[in-house]
């Protein structure tokens, strides 16, 4: 009774669930297989081997951990944003006495879009796998590697996750709701705690909104910040990675970037949007300009976004100067490793372009907003 | 003045709007009485510039708003009108100050805080919404339109979400502010009582004007038997 219309948001976290999933399969099944066959390998193919199991790890962590983690994340916060926006409808349920765990047992949804997320994941994955490990091996430098099922990973990948989530979305609503009636149904209820920080009543509407705007969700600070790191890290990595390793390795990573900043980016500035409908359509009331409530609304983030990019660009150096200096130090005919100033340039540029064109099309979204839909609303 | 031609409104296949006649003179307090789903509130969105009509056109002194553009619109009521709604859609993270704030820059007027103590809350200027009483929250709505300083308050049934006694309290400060300043009201409201505070009444019924008259004497917000 309490989701729906909930289907769309519902599918990005399954659709990065899936890709995580899917990279940290191919990835940890290799490895698992690659162990198998660890008495068969002869002193000279062991330098190889070695470097073939510890890629396969840096890959499943940077990657598909970087994936895993954000998913999680996100489901977190969504999950949170999204029992904290339903509130009031948690509190007049509560109000019709309904019980807490009746209400709370409607959000094992959450469960279901990681449980279809990760299923598709690991089943693309293992359709995968015969070419990946084709390819892992194409230069026939170790033994055939014979493709096996690991239970473990459906276990740690799949189900694990699948309980976690519904137990989180459970949980989260049983702890909401141990709050009185009154105040979930009071909208926007400040705690104390809250109002702690110094109040500027003397300046201008625009600065002091634009400010409240990034104060009052701070999570989205974080989500922002991330979408560019994502980005900045991911792209840069896979365009200079190109000498380093296999040109799959490299597009996975410009995939993962590219949909972890997008999806991120995406879900932010929706929020953003969504959460500051009531002020939006109050200032177009009044007859501030449209320029005015974009400025107000979307410009804060901006530095932020540009702040994440540039962590990202040093994260994603750090990270391959440690590949090359360490996991690769005791291989022969190891590429050198220099700071790509092309790639760091295409990928800058890139990210302007979409953060840009991103803000272009949320300022017409902005447009659409009118006060109609929020007298409707109630 | 306002005046209004033959404006027509439809939602989908239902005409709400059927040909709307009228003229508001400068300074007047007028009143638009109606049962509910009359079409009120369309009709006071048409007319203060917030929904285009159909058809139809409004006149501003000479000037027609019914053919402006989305921007134009915008600066229309930037210039010239101020609302205050039943829900009172203040700004949730901002304090009332920072709220009546959001109607005075617009006019670049530096003399807010007046307002707000003309209202009663001089002593809540840090407060949030929150934390404060329907009837407050109602009252920083009306400080924040008229920071503004319009030529026209537009009001959507202001006092729906109160009780009698803080509704009362409200409707005094809006008659009272009217007194003092002569500028031009156009209030939604349902309650016929409500309406006889008004200088002219305009009464609609299923999306017509049934009547406009003139009350001889307005009453203040405790002579009327609400
Ligand atoms: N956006 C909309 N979409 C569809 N129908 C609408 C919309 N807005 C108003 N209506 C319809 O138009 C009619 C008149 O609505 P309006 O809000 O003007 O009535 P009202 O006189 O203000 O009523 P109330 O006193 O209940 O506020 C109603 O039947 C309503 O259902
Ligand atoms: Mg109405």
């Amino acid at each position: 009774m309490i989701i729906k219309k909930q289907g769309v948001k519902l599918m990005i976290p399954a659709i990065m669930a899936a890709c995580a999933v899917f990279i940290c399969a191919l990835f940890l099944n290799y490895r698992q297989d690659l162990l198998l066959i660890e008495s068969q390998i002869i002193p000279e193919q062991s330098v190889y081997f070695e470097a073939m199991k510890t890629t396969s790890v840096v890959v499943c962590a940077v990657a598909g951990g970087c994936l895993l983690i954000t998913t999680a994340i996100m489901l977190i916060f969504y999950v949170k944003h999204y029992i904290d926006t339903h509130k009031k409808q948690l509190g007049i349920l509560k109000a019709l006495g309904y019980s807490r765990v009746k209400i709370a047992a409607n959000f094992w949804i959450f469960g279901v879009s990681v449980l279809i997320g990760t299923s598709v994941g690991l089943c693309g994955a293992f359709c995968f796998m015969p070419w990946f490990y084709d390819i892992q091996n194409k230069d026939k430098l170790l033994p055939e590697v014979t493709l096996g099922f690991h239970a473990e990973l459906l276990v740690f990948l799949v189900i694990l996750p699948t309980v976690f989530f519904m137990a989180l979305g459970i949980v989260y609503a049983i702890f909401k709701l141990k709050m009185p009636v009154l105040m979930l149904i009071k909208e926007n209820f400040r705690s104390k705690a809250r109002r702690t920080g110094h109040i500027n009543n003397d300046g201008l509407f625009l600065e002091n909104l634009k400010k409240t705007t990034l104060k009052s969700r701070k999570s989205l600070i974080f989500f922002l910040m991330f979408a560019s790191f994502c980005y900045g890290a991911m792209t840069q990595m896979s365009l200079s990675m190109n000498d380093l390793a296999s040109p799959v390795m490299g597009g996975m990573m410009l995939f993962i970037g590219l949909l972890l900043g997008f999806v991120t980016l995406f879900l932010a500035v929706t929020t953003v949007v969504d959460s500051n409908t009531q002020t939006i359509a109050m200032m177009k009331v009044f007859g501030y300009s449209q320029t005015d409530c974009k400025h107000a609304i979307l410009d804060g983030y901006r530095p932020l976004s540009y702040i994440g990019f540039g962590i990202g660009t040093v994260y994603q150096y750090a990270l391959l100067r440690i590949m090359v200096d360490v996991v690769f130090a005791d291989m022969e005919n190891v590429p050198t490793y220099e700071f790509d100033f092309a790639a760091m340039f295409t990928s800058l540029v890139s990210f302007v372009i979409i953060y840009e064109i991103f803000m272009v099309a949320y300022s017409a979204k902005i447009k659409k907003i009118t006060v109609k839909e929020i007298m409707l609303r109630e | 003045m306002i005046k209004a031609k033959e404006i027509t409104k439809s939602y989908g296949r239902e005409q709400v709007l059927k040909g709307i006649n009228l003229q508001i003179n400068d300074g007047d307090f007028a009143v638009i009485l109606g049962a509910s789903g009359s079409g009120k509130s369309t009709l006071l969105n048409a007319i203060s510039g917030l929904e285009r009509p159909d058809g139809g056109s409004i006149f501003y002194d000479n000037s027609d708003i019914s053919g402006l553009s989305d921007d134009e619109l915008t600066k229309f009521r930037k210039n010239n009108v101020g609302f205050i709604f039943q829900q009172y859609y203040l700004l949730p993270n901002m304090t009332v100050s920072q709220n009546v704030r959001m109607g005075a820059d617009l006019a670049q007027n530096s003399e807010y805080q007046s307002i707000i103590e003309a209202v009663g809350l001089g002593g809540k200027l840090n407060s949030y919404p929150s934390e404060l009483s329907g009837g407050e929250q109602q009252r920083v709505s009306i400080a924040r339109a008229l920071a503004k300083q319009p030529r026209v308050l537009f009001l959507d049934e202001p006092t729906g979400a109160l009780d009698e006694e803080t509704g009362r309290q409200v409707l005094d400060y809006i008659i009272k502010l009217w007194n003092d300043k002569q500028f031009t009201i156009v209030m939604v409201t349902h309650n016929a009582n409500i309406a006889e505070t008004a200088k002219t009444v305009i009464r609609m019924k299923s999306g017509k004007i049934a009547e406009i008259y003139t009350n001889d004497t307005q009453k203040n917000s405790y002579e009327i038997g609400w």
